[in-house]
């Protein structure tokens, strides 16, 4: 069918609406991790309780000075109680005097 | 997840996520939902399916050494590259013309923009959305919320113009308006519905604006064929797909494994709800009665016809237990991991009017209640063969997710009930009042539980819709 037929056109609005995020600078990346506090935040899926214990081993064998805050101290972040759980992750973090975190499982 | 390290990233700590393969493009449009660009480390595949010994050298050869480049800056070829997700495209504004063309070259634009669901779309002209635009006295740049997972706006002008293409009539809009309302409360979690499990959504509509705006609450209830019901139906999803930003390939953010089809809006069949003498659902939902209101919910399992026969209503509910037991059992162990999931039962009018005359609607739920069970050790078995090899009831209790009568022994053939309180179960009077047929709908767990809005219509919708009707 071409605009040559005898059919309307038609004026046909935007269908979808505006961003409403603002967007967020990243943090800071740390070249040594010697020192540092990493936390984790798990999920309870996908095999977590195997990875995370083999990714502290591969993390430490290049930064031995790393410490880290597992996982237990924090509660499922998106499990039953997510709002909950995420309102008090700033606070466990800064208890913690995180320097980074490993967020996982998506899969 | 990627939510979480967004907001940590906020805080001004950095933060590395693992990420499954499979979601690299979802992650992107989270991303891009979010105003944030986060580092990952892939996992790759899948690791419900691989060996210790085949994820011990995924973990080696890409997750961990993705993990440490995201976190200490460094370039890695197995650190994934995405767009940049903070630098925004010009985008068009929400009443500019994008496209002008006939209806044919209409359709192959819109699909090509993924705009549709694969079906035509009803060209959304100015004149099209204003009509629809009238029938609510909210202004069009009203926005209900910022809506995951792209971040847009829920505005009520995005709802005028997906209703149009939907196919919807604009006497309509009270009640899509109330549906973006449902899936925008916080609690209906539509940030997950691009999950694995394939949910669907369905939309609820009780009151009198079910008659007035023609729904079908009787004979082939739930059967794509009438305008209001299919229409509101089909502009969920789409709602869903292009505002929400949830689209399967070629888009992306969508992870949905395998799908099902989606519903056409459900209407209570609240005269013969009141006649049996139950109440209506939207009662049931702590409504006034007579009041217009819209339930969406989560569907993601459907049970196959139930029939029942005869007058005594046990007879009717012990083949409810026995279908809904049987459908429903295996994907009980999601809502055990959050503590709620929700059975609705759309019970024709024959076979409710028979249980009815001897049981209220709350002895139906602690008949359910109490007689569908699975063995602790069965349900394990399914919650650690989907996603959580950790899974145990003991945890659950202890975190006060799941009452303690789940652990009052540690025998894994111990019976624990499928339906963690009666009050979860619903219950809906629809269908055809001349055959004995129910039929069961499950929800996703946390994902999608019912959640209800009353309808607010413009002042003056009488008349409106008087004149609607003579169109």
């Amino acid at each position: 069918m071409s605009e040559q037929s005898n059919e309307p056109k038609f004026d046909v609005l935007w269908p979808l609406s505006r961003k409403g995020v603002e967007d967020v600078a990243r943090a800071a990346r740390l070249p040594d991790l010697n020192g540092k506090v990493i936390c984790e935040l798990w999920d309870v899926i996908f095999r977590g309780e195997t990875i995370y214990p083999m990714v502290r081993e591969y993390i430490k064998k290049r930064f031995p000075g790393v410490t880290f805050v597992t996982y237990e101290n924090f509660g499922n972040f998106h499990g039953a109680r997510e709002s909950e759980v995420m309102a008090t992750i700033p606070e466990r973090l800064r208890h913690f005097k995180a320097d980074a975190v490993i967020a996982g499982i998506g899969a | 997840m990627l939510r979480a390290a967004a907001a940590v990233e906020k805080l001004g700590i950095p933060t590395v996520s693992i990420l499954g393969s499979g979601f690299l493009k979802q992650a992107e449009v989270v991303m891009r939902g979010l105003g944030v660009s986060l580092s990952v480390g892939v996992y790759p595949g899948a690791p419900m399916v691989d060996s210790h010994e085949t994820l011990a050298g995924k973990v080696e050869q890409s997750l961990a050494p993705g993990l440490l480049a995201g976190l200490t800056g460094e370039d890695s070829p197995v650190a994934p590259k995405f767009a940049s997700v903070t630098k925004k495209e010009a985008e068009p504004g929400p009443d500019d013309v994008v496209f002008s063309g006939d209806y044919d070259r209409v359709q192959s634009y819109f699909h090509k923009q993924l705009w549709t669901d694969g079906l035509p779309i009803a060209p959304p002209t100015r004149a099209r959305v204003d009509a629809f635009l009238k029938f609510t006295d909210l202004p069009p740049d009203h926005v209900i919320r910022v809506i995951p997972q792209e971040g847009r706006e829920a505005s009520v002008h995005s709802i005028a113009v997906t209703g149009v293409m939907a196919g919807c009539r604009p006497e309509y809009m009270p009640v899509l308006i109330a549906v973006v309302e449902c899936i925008s409360d916080p609690r209906y979690r539509i940030a997950d519905a691009g999950s694995t499990p394939g949910m669907e959504h369905m939309v609820i509509i009780g009151g009198p604006i079910a008659r007035q705006l023609d729904v079908n609450t009787g004979q082939g209830v739930m059967r794509f064929g009438r305008q209001a019901n299919t229409s509101i139906g089909r502009f969920l999803r789409m709602y869903i797909r292009n505002i929400c930003g949830f689209r399967i390939p070629p888009g992306a953010g969508d992870k949905c494994s395998i799908g099902q089809s989606i519903l056409v809006a459900l209407g209570e069949d609240e005269e013969s709800a009141r006649e049996v003498g139950w109440p209506t659902y939207a009662e049931d939902r702590g409504f006034a009665a007579g009041s217009n209101v819209v339930t969406c919910r989560s569907v993601v399992s459907i049970t196959s016809p139930i029939y029942s026969a005869g007058e005594d209503p046990a007879v009717h509910v012990q083949q409810w237990t026995d279908v809904i037991g049987g459908s429903f059992t295996y994907w009980a162990h999601a809502g055990f991991k959050t503590g709620l999931w929700s059975p609705l039962i759309l019970a024709s009018p024959s076979v409710a009017g028979v249980i009815a005359r001897h049981w209220t609607k709350d002895q139906v739920r602690q008949y359910l209640f109490e007689r569908i069970k699975v063995s602790a050790g069965k349900a394990t078995h399914y919650a650690q063969q989907t996603s959580t090899p950790t899974f145990n009831f003991e945890r659950l209790v202890e975190q006060g997710i799941l009452p303690p009568r789940y652990t009052q022994s540690d025998d894994p053939d111990r019976l624990v009930n499928v339906i963690i309180d009666p009050k979860m179960v619903e219950i809906i009077v629809a269908g055809d009042p001349g055959r004995n047929q129910a039929r069961a709908y499950m929800s996703n767990h946390v994902q999608g539980p019912p959640t209800s809005r009353e309808v607010r219509l413009p002042a003056d919708w009488d008349e409106m819709l008087k004149q609607a009707s003579e169109d």
